[in-house]
């Protein structure tokens, strides 16, 4: 019943925000900052979670996700599941076209599938596509895809890169050099890209969704400086920024709540979550009394109120709130120092022990890493910070050579991808940067895999993170809460909390 | 001059040569799998695989050294590991802007410290020598940063006179390109300023007690005459020798200043192709800095023998 009533309740504000873009006029040049200069326009082959902003935009995918989070139809219009499970049907819209002119079709889809499983093409996109075996065009307009068994997250991960459907004529004619001159079906196309300068696109004009875009084209430019970032928006040089930077949010929702102000700050639920890994397969913590110990003196509540001045909420577990997943009755353990002196007299460390805590560059990193330090020193413990850059950081997790390491996720809309590779075998050497394995967590993540019921499922991971919270090859810290900083001259943006910028409603006042 | 210049040409092949030793076996060494960080964090090893294969990393270290070496020797400098882009089609890309911040600094440096350091030489421990030292300290001491950020705020948020960010090349729009040069070419331009004020007082002090300046004075020539012919025309040759590394520095990119302003310079090429283990782009940008640096100092030779002609440059004699 509330699911009804949200929907109605959505359908009635995009209905109003479109109204009201209408009335705003069509053309302009929206300009968007983002924090980093996008890698690959090629959505089989991204890796960087900038890339999905500008591909919202450009690529349509088979399904999308609206602003509460619900699977809406995009490329597929309808969907339907066999009763084993094991073939998920889509009937494709029809008379799209990609931007060169070519029809999208199930033949279409059946390509986009083959390139991301063809072993000789370098796509990052092949895990996430591994259970769909077969793709059988039905008809043009109906596409049946094979499972090996049934898999529940299929459809979120269909409504991210992997359902983004590239122009088949322009792949096979452009190969490894699609990312250049990238074709897809969405609502603008691709006009140039100058490496740290901008990415452009414009209008397409035979977009299936009547009357969108409203804008006539889109320039994104990278600030990897926050600060910069925040200036440029400020200035009206830019008129929306991907990311906005925690420590600055008590201020800036200050700034835009004065009259007059020139931008707006809007906040949604978390979507991502942080913590820091534990490597359980060397010491220190490959002692769990002394993971028990270390987690014991963090003292979540400070760590979101007070360092992150609100900006996110506590966290005890993978699930951010306001995911599907998401277990309100979930509680967080408040900060025990005799405890955690408990624990380490039992580890027979009862003067602490010391490790060294692995963080990445910037300010928030930095502030929360110092946290952790003087928290965990009260019981004794040492935590040495280490900052190194990503791709370090990557390789010493990767093989495992760390202690700790402060890592966070971006997340997805659906809760497989927000643990099952992060715990599990299959994500040692890439996302479990514990090396932690338990065979009741592996069964208990794949036995949520083909449960198709979201209460049911929810049950599953609420008793993997009981064993998680015992474990404890991750000290979950906090969920950041999702911000658009925006000009007062944009209208009809629609905020999905998975933080991507979807511009199709959007117009602009003039300046 | 000509015969000078080509030896100095020549010359630089084997510098260039142990400069691309030197790049390729320090990217080896740093940490980090280029396939991983492009194919992502769950990527199956067969994939990783077929894109070390696409890329050339399956071969041995020399060979892959031999066939990017033998590239650039036949122009090709190679393809961006991130998207197939042409390492040298981008790297020219950006050198109008960060040649064009560089120049714009060093007018802003020689307009500001020339007279500064003139003067502060001339009036030696006096209020306006002490307060121009002062000013320099300061001006060397700013964090590049800090100061971009506050002259954002200035000028592009609260009056609004100038653009925060950004880049226009001067053949599309003169006055957008110098609107969009002058903060960060300043900011550039402080630091330098400094340096040279600092570095021209003191060798104009010690011109200023030589011989010939006294003999100047006592012919009763005028003080400006003395000061600008006699003075500051051999006070002016250390200073040269500091632009020119200064210059060779700045060609190599301004990353905090390009970082701030949003500049699409060699600097954030630079950093960015660290980040992301891009190999031929790093390797491409290194390359092309060190030719710069180069050409830099044989400009800087040149300058020397227009400035002073007892200074002969070896191999260009009668």
């Amino acid at each position: 019943m509330r699911r009804a009533g949200g929907l109605v309740l959505a359908g009635i504000m995009v209905g109003g925000l479109m109204a009201a873009a209408a009335a705003q006029g069509k053309g302009g040049t929206l300009r968007a900052g983002l924090d980093a200069d996008p890698p690959s326009m090629d959505p089989h082959r991204s890796t960087a979670a900038v890339d999905r902003q500008v591909y919202q935009n450009l690529f349509d995918k088979l399904m999308d996700t609206d602003d509460t989070l619900q699977i809406i139809p995009m490329l597929a219009t309808s969907w339907t599941t066999s009763p084993d499970g094991r073939t998920v049907t889509l009937k494709l819209r029809k008379g799209v076209k990609f931007h060169d002119g070519t029809p999208f079709d199930a033949e279409a889809v059946k390509y986009n599938f083959d390139r991301m499983k063809d072993p000789n093409f370098p796509s990052a996109r092949r895990s996430e596509v591994l259970p769909v075996q077969k793709v059988t065009v039905v008809d043009p307009a109906t596409v049946a895809l094979g499972l090996e068994r049934p898999y529940s997250p299929l459809l979120y991960v269909l409504t991210d890169r992997a359902g983004m459907i590239v122009s088949p004529a322009e792949a096979k004619k452009a190969g490894t050099d699609f990312a250049l001159h990238p074709v897809g079906t969405g609502p603008f196309r691709f006009v140039e890209k100058i490496p740290q300068d901008h990415i452009t696109l414009e209008r397409n004009p035979d977009y299936w969704v009547k009357g969108q875009p409203l804008l006539e084209r889109i320039i994104y430019r990278p600030f990897p400086d926050d600060n910069a970032r925040v200036a440029n928006l400020k200035s009206g040089d830019v008129d929306i920024i991907n990311r906005t930077p925690l420590p600055q949010i008590r201020q800036l929702a200050q700034e835009a709540s004065q009259p007059g102000a020139r931008f707006k700050l809007l906040e949604h639920g978390a979507f991502s979550w942080q913590g820091i890994w534990l490597n359980v397969t060397k010491p220190p913590f490959d002692n769990k009394l002394l993971r028990q110990a270390f987690n014991a003196t963090i003292d979540r509540n400070v760590i979101a109120n007070v360092v992150l001045q609100g900006a996110a909420y506590p966290s005890y577990s993978f699930f951010p709130n306001g995911t599907p997943a998401y277990d309100p009755t979930w509680k967080i353990p408040p900060r025990n120092i005799p405890l955690a002196k408990e624990k380490l007299q039992a580890a027979g460390s009862p003067s602490g022990f010391s490790c060294t805590l692995l963080i990445v560059p910037g300010q928030v990193n930095q502030a929360i890493g110092q946290a952790v330090q003087s928290m965990a020193a009260d019981a004794g413990i040492q935590v040495k910070l280490q900052i190194v850059e990503f791709g370090t950081m990557l390789h010493e997790t990767d093989t495992l050579q760390h202690q700790a390491a402060f890592l966070g996720w971006s997340g997805r809309p659906d809760p497989d991808f927000d643990i099952y590779p992060f715990v599990t075998q299959s994500g040692i050497g890439s996302f479990n940067d514990a090396g932690y394995t338990n065979p009741q967590v592996q069964t208990l993540l794949a036995a949520a895999r083909l449960l198709n019921d979201m209460d049911q499922r929810r049950r599953a991971y609420r008793q993997v993170t009981q064993i998680l919270a015992d474990d404890l090859p991750y000290l979950w810290l906090y969920f950041e809460k999702e911000y658009k900083l925006v000009s007062t001259r944009v209208h009809g943006f629609i905020h999905v909390p998975d933080g991507m910028m979807r511009f199709r409603t959007v117009s602009l006042s003039p300046q | 001059m000509t015969r000078f210049a080509v030896r100095r040409l020549l010359q630089m092949i084997p510098v260039l040569f142990f400069v691309s030793v030197i790049i390729f076996v320090l990217i080896n060494l740093v940490p980090g799998d280029a396939a991983r960080l492009f194919l992502g964090e769950e990527a199956p090893p067969d994939a990783l695989a077929a894109l070390r294969h696409e890329l050339g990393l399956d071969r041995p270290l020399y060979v892959q050294y031999l066939r990017w070496v033998g590239g650039m020797l036949r122009g090709d400098f190679g393809h961006s590991f991130k998207d197939n882009r042409k390492v040298l089609t981008t790297v020219l890309q950006k050198v109008p802007v960060t040649g064009e911040l560089t120049i714009a600094a060093l007018a802003i440096a020689w307009t500001i410290a020339i007279p500064a350091g003139v003067v502060a030489a001339w009036r030696r421990r006096t209020a306006v020598d002490y307060s121009a030292s002062a000013a320099a300290l300061t001006g060397l001491s700013i964090p590049n940063f800090w100061l971009g950020i506050m002259l954002i705020y200035l000028f592009a948020v609260h009056l609004r006179w100038l653009p925060a960010s950004g880049f226009v090349p001067l053949g599309q729009d003169p006055v957008l390109n110098l609107k969009t040069i002058v903060m960060p070419a300043f900011v550039l331009g402080i630091v330098l300023a400094a340096v040279v004020m600092r570095q021209l007082r003191s060798s104009m002090l010690e011109v200023l007690s030589a011989d010939y300046v006294r003999t100047a004075n006592a012919k009763g020539l005028g003080e400006r005459v003395v000061l600008v012919r006699h003075a500051l025309r051999n006070a002016v040759i250390p200073v040269i020798t500091v632009m020119g590394i200064q210059m060779g520095t700045l060609f190599g990119g301004a990353v905090i200043t390009e970082t701030i302003f949003a500049l699409p310079g060699l600097g954030r090429l630079t950093v960015e192709s660290i980040y992301g283990r891009d190999y031929p782009m790093l390797e491409g940008v290194v390359m092309f800095s060190a030719f710069a640096v180069l050409a830099v100092n044989l400009v800087v030779d040149i300058v020397y023998s227009l400035i002073d002609p007892r200074i002969k440059l070896a191999g260009s004699g009668p």
